[in-house]
């Protein structure tokens, strides 16, 4: 297959890229928060990496819930003028997030991109994988993106601010999150990866991010997208998503019903695309709009990738095939049969 | 199956509540037995020193000090007994304190960069550390940036700047308040790299310590029959690194790599049972 009409090998080329700008791209002259290019962006760019180009929106949102909500209701301030920040970073967030929805997720995010490099990895080492998740877990695992994002990102901020947590509890949700400590290191900076004894709290906190960024590296490995399960941005992005201009558009078939390739190829194992027969608009609140269901659906237009209402990519049966026997050629070149070839080789030789 | 379970997240969140609100309550109990009786338990940002900013400045007979607000304003600023008060500006981010007293045949100058909160500046620090304050300049390359500060221990680097021209293979001092200094030379593009002294006393280790010091970074310059003394000063802190470890935090997300090889494990396992 042509790997310029593969919509995977592009979406990892935009991933690389984006890798690159966000992490490395203070070169660009971002040193400073000032010059940062949005400062509320919809991915898990990290703040605490010096050399990185933007920071997500979510810490604008914890330090504004500790530094500023917090106290105005302590000291019976107008709640609005309190809440005036977080209303421009969500603002700011809007504006971006409006132009590619949640394909920030799935195209641009870089801990999305090093999962995915990860799970090449596992893939290339012949480890075993698990194309999909026990649908029982997966539903156990949905809520708990959001009460990350209810506890971590603004409950736990908002409870510092207002004095009944201690101040390391400010920003829980960064304390925690791969992305710090995996940006940093990218840099050759490991003063993320600690466990910090100041306090309890900092001990508790810095354990859990080192454990579950470790735990996240193995899972990778045979599991897709392990962390974005329960990452807080998925979360905002889901109560957004309808002002996206860019969105999974389903046609249902009669076939759809007995197929269910599209729910096998989805990354964040939504089997609701599979199962959704009447709704058009199928960007569920996990989706990434990675494109993957659309390029293993096999019946013409029935998924779509639309930009407002323009589609940009559809479903087609010439591209199904020809991409399909590019997955199996991809997926059976592992070191493994690399090295069982050799050894062939080597016996049949004189 | 544990993994991707909501049961982990509810252990995380318990165990944050109860570090955070143990040593959070207590701080509410201290405050509230000193100061009466207070319903409210005091706001953590309450902590933060919001208050107008003071800054000690000694011999300072005849000096002229000026505060360069982020979009490159100035205000004449004046000291009195022996102190200087930054009043507020309204907008966030560094601002630039310059000290100059001109002697005729000489000229000593102080600079110091400030973090002032308010209203979103919209200005990167960058506009305000190239701006030509002083003739002579030692300016940081870059500033720490918004929200850090200096650490002993860490590197930090300046540039020699005469007017708009760089100071190259020039000598340079950094001195502490706790009586370290080092000598240093600019290369070729007026830039020098110091390690800050990890010179504080009694620091004990694991820790967490917030005690600070001061660091000036002081050069001097002939140009046209004047002498420039400049000095740039700063706060720095006492290292993090004595109260985090590096091993232990590879061992412990060494601790969840191995889980998580145990859990995918158990899954292959699981899958392969339920295939029979």
């Amino acid at each position: 297959m042509n790997p310029i009409k593969n919509l995977s090998v592009i979406r990892k080329l935009v991933q690389l890229g984006a890798f690159l700008l966000l992490v490395y791209g203070s070169a660009l002259g971002s040193f400073y928060l000032a010059d940062k290019i949005t400062g509320a962006l919809p991915a898990l760019s990290c703040a605490y990496d010096m050399n990185g180009s933007d920071l997500c929106a979510l810490i604008p949102f914890q330090h504004q819930m500790d530094h500023r909500l917090g106290p105005v209701i302590n000291q019976g301030g107008d709640i609005l003028m309190g809440l005036m920040p977080t209303l421009i970073t969500l603002g700011t967030f809007l504006i971006f997030f409006v132009v590619l929805n949640k394909a920030f997720c799935g195209w641009i995010c870089p801990l999305g991109t090093f999962q995915e490099l990860v799970q090449i990895l596992g893939q290339k080492l012949g480890l075993q994988r698990t194309e999909s998740v026990d649908p029982g877990v997966v539903q156990k695992t949905r809520p708990v993106k959001w009460a990350i994002l209810a506890l971590l990102v603004f409950g736990f901020p908002l409870m510092t601010g207002l004095g009944y947590l201690n101040h390391d509890l400010g920003d829980p949700f960064c304390k925690i999150c791969p992305s710090r400590i995996l940006t940093t290191l990218a840099n050759g900076d490991a003063s993320q990866l600690v466990v910090d004894s100041a306090s309890t709290t900092t001990i508790v906190l810095t354990l859990i991010a080192d454990f579950l960024f470790g735990l996240m590296i193995a899972l990778a490995l045979t599991v897709r997208q392990p962390f974005c399960r329960i990452c807080p941005m998925l979360a905002l992005h889901a109560v957004f998503r309808k002002v996206g201009l860019l969105r999974l558009v389903k046609e249902a078939s009669p076939r759809c019903g007995k197929c269910g390739l599209c729910a096998k190829a989805c990354p964040m194992d939504i089997k609701e695309i599979h199962t959704e027969m009447v709704k058009k608009d199928v960007t569920f609140e996990d989706c990434t709009l990675c494109g993957r269901c659309v390029e293993f659906c096999p019946d013409k237009d029935v998924l779509k990738l639309k930009y407002a209402m323009f589609p940009v990519f559809k479903a087609d049966p010439q591209y199904f095939k020809v991409r399909k026997k590019a997955q199996s050629v991809w997926e059976k070149r592992t070191l493994r049969s690399l090295f069982s070839k050799t050894k062939q080789r080597g016996v049949t030789e004189p | 199956m544990i993994w991707l379970n909501y049961r982990p997240a509810l252990v995380m969140f318990t165990a944050l509540v109860v570090s955070g609100w143990s040593s959070g309550m207590a701080s509410a109990q201290t405050q509230g037995a000193a100061g009466g009786a207070e319903k409210k338990p005091p706001a953590q940002a309450m902590q933060h020193n919001r208050g107008p900013k003071r800054l000690a400045l000694s011999n300072a007979d005849g000096a002229v000090v000026t505060l360069w607000k982020p979009d490159l304003g100035k205000r004449e600023l004046e000291p009195k007994m022996g102190m200087i008060t930054l009043p507020p500006t309204g907008v966030d981010n560094y601002h630039a304190i310059v000290v100059e007293r001109d002697w005729g045949d000489s000229v000593d100058a102080i600079v110091r960069y400030e973090y002032m909160r308010g209203k979103p500046s919209g200005e990167s620090p960058r506009k305000l550390t190239s701006a030509v304050k002083t003739p002579v300049e030692v300016v940081p390359d870059p500033l720490p940036r918004e929200h850090h500060r200096y650490y002993s221990r860490a590197e930090a680097a300046f540039i020699l700047r005469y007017r708009d021209q760089v100071l190259a293979n020039h000598p340079v001092v950094l001195q502490t308040s706790n009586g370290s200094s080092v000598n240093g030379v600019s290369d070729s593009e007026g830039r020098v790299v110091f390690q800050i002294p990890d010179d504080f006393s009694d620091v004990v280790p694991g820790e967490r310590d917030q005690r600070g010091a001061e660091l000036s970074v002081s050069t001097e310059y002939q140009a046209e029959g004047v002498q420039y003394n400049s000095v740039l000063t700063a706060e720095y802190r006492v290292s993090p690194e004595h109260w985090q470890s590096k091993p232990w935090g590879v061992a412990v997300a060494g601790i969840g790599f191995v889980f998580g090889g145990f859990l995918t494990r158990r899954i292959a396992r699981h899958k392969k049972g339920g295939a029979k």
